[in-house]
């Protein structure tokens, strides 16, 4: 791959490649690792990739694997047994409280959602990829998908309820919420 | 579709206009149209999502990043030099050649473990987690009498004609890129999902019933069992244990 070509295409997504990766590792030094691993990875073998529009997808899979690669075998599957459904109704989080919320309280918010939803809650927001991508880059069913991205929007609002309520003793309520998981109906 | 249904696909509904063409999301949003309670919703989440979004895409690289990944990409471009010509790169290289082959007497059968393992993940992953299992088209005829036939064992070369079935309407997702056809089917009282994709080019798993891998999801009482023949890769996924899975193989 000529240097140009090289250059252009690191410009294009490396900004987005480091948030997928901060919000996945919670490192910054992690998250820089897993963005020069994974251009290096393009480096080495991703350039022989043919189609180039298909370049973005690559990318953010290899990211994601490469972030899988470092844990252990077996956790990815078992982790979502362990996730506990959201507890706060999240309607009462009003636009404008988190518009006054510097973003890395924001940041800090989605990194303690839960990671099976923090991935694809990632690539909806900050690369606007559809479901079907975020099927594709994260190697999931699309039904997977909008599951996750439902509920793992749902524990962002809780936890960005909860900062507010750090920073503003007194305000606001927390009630119970009724949980919806969108069960499936099997035909 | 109720109201909990349209929030459930509206959560993934993208504002940026692409996703304007989607089925799922037109008839959703007709429905917020027409229920104000809904509308309002909606409204709210779009807003909640816009400055969420905002906030992250505000998170900046750290200064030298750039530099340090383009740094990282030249050095694995390095111009190409007679190494080989040197005796100490000859020797590595056949040492290099004498490890690899050991390992590869190892590695295929590692290789499709994995992706065995992979392909139950998913159909597991989807039989618990998708919103719809109901949406098969008319022509599903030759699948589902194949699989609900109670003397018919499922556990080796199945006579399907992948094209025409998604061509027909049955339930079609996508793994790793590629389609997956999917059908639930009952025997002898006990729920089954069966799920068959065309095998890829690279695939390494070992086509017939010896190949065959079980595995217990550690998700509400799932079980799998992935096989393959030359033609496709199957799973089947149940929650009546591995008994009853066994028997329907």
């Amino acid at each position: 791959m000529a240097d140009a070509d090289f250059i252009q295409l690191v410009d294009r997504f490396y900004p987005s490649l480091y948030r997928f990766a901060l919000s996945l590792a919670r490192s910054e030094a992690d998250a820089c690792d897993l963005t020069q691993q994974t251009f290096y990875i393009w480096a080495t073998k991703g350039h022989a990739l043919r189609e180039a529009e298909k370049a973005k997808s690559w990318l953010f899979t290899t990211l994601y694997r490469e972030f899988l690669r470092g844990r252990r075998r077996g956790e990815r599957m078992l982790a979502l047994d362990t996730v506990e459904e959201p507890e706060v109704e999240q309607s009462s989080l009003a636009p404008e409280t988190v518009a006054s919320m510097d973003a890395d309280v924001v940041l800090a918010a989605l990194q303690d959602v839960d990671e099976a939803f923090r991935a694809p809650l990632t690539l909806f927001y900050i690369e606007e990829l559809s479901y079907q991508e975020i099927a594709d880059v994260l190697e999931i069913p699309i039904g997977t998908v909008m599951s996750r991205l439902s509920r793992g929007k749902t524990q962002l609002r809780a936890r960005l309820m909860a900062e507010r309520k750090t920073s503003v003793p007194g305000n606001g309520t927390v009630t119970a919420f009724p949980v919806s998981k969108g069960k499936a109906r099997h035909g | 579709m109720d109201n909990e249904e349209a929030k459930f696909i509206l959560r993934a509904y993208r504002q940026n206009g692409a996703d304007a063409g989607n089925a799922a999301f037109c008839a959703a949003l007709e429905q917020a149209k027409r229920d104000p309670e809904l509308g309002r919703w909606l409204e709210r989440e779009m807003a909640l999502d816009r400055v969420v979004a905002t906030k992250l895409k505000a998170i900046t690289p750290p200064a030298g990043l750039r530099d340090a990944i383009l740094a990282g990409g030249k050095m694995s471009v390095r111009p190409r030099r007679d190494w080989w010509r040197q005796p100490r790169w000859m020797a590595l290289a056949a040492s290099i050649a004498l490890v690899i082959g050991v390992a590869g007497i190892g590695w295929p059968r590692f290789a499709a473990a994995r992706e065995a393992e992979r392909f139950a993940e998913f159909a597991v992953n989807d039989l618990i987690d998708a919103p719809d299992h109901a949406a098969h088209g008319p022509g599903m005829g030759q699948l589902a009498a194949l699989v609900s036939d109670p003397t018919r064992k499922l556990g080796g070369a199945l006579p399907i004609e992948f094209d025409a079935l998604k061509a027909n309407g049955c339930r079609t997702v996508r793994f790793a890129g590629r389609d997956v056809l999917e059908v639930c089917f009952e025997r002898a009282g006990k729920e089954f999902h069966f799920y068959v994709m065309k095998r890829p080019e690279k695939s390494r798993m070992r086509a017939g019933p010896d190949g065959m891998r079980f595995a217990k999801a550690g998700r509400d009482e799932a079980v799998s069992a992935v096989w393959s023949d030359d033609r496709y890769v199957y799973a089947l996924v149940g929650t009546g244990g591995l008994e009853t899975l066994r028997a329907v193989l």
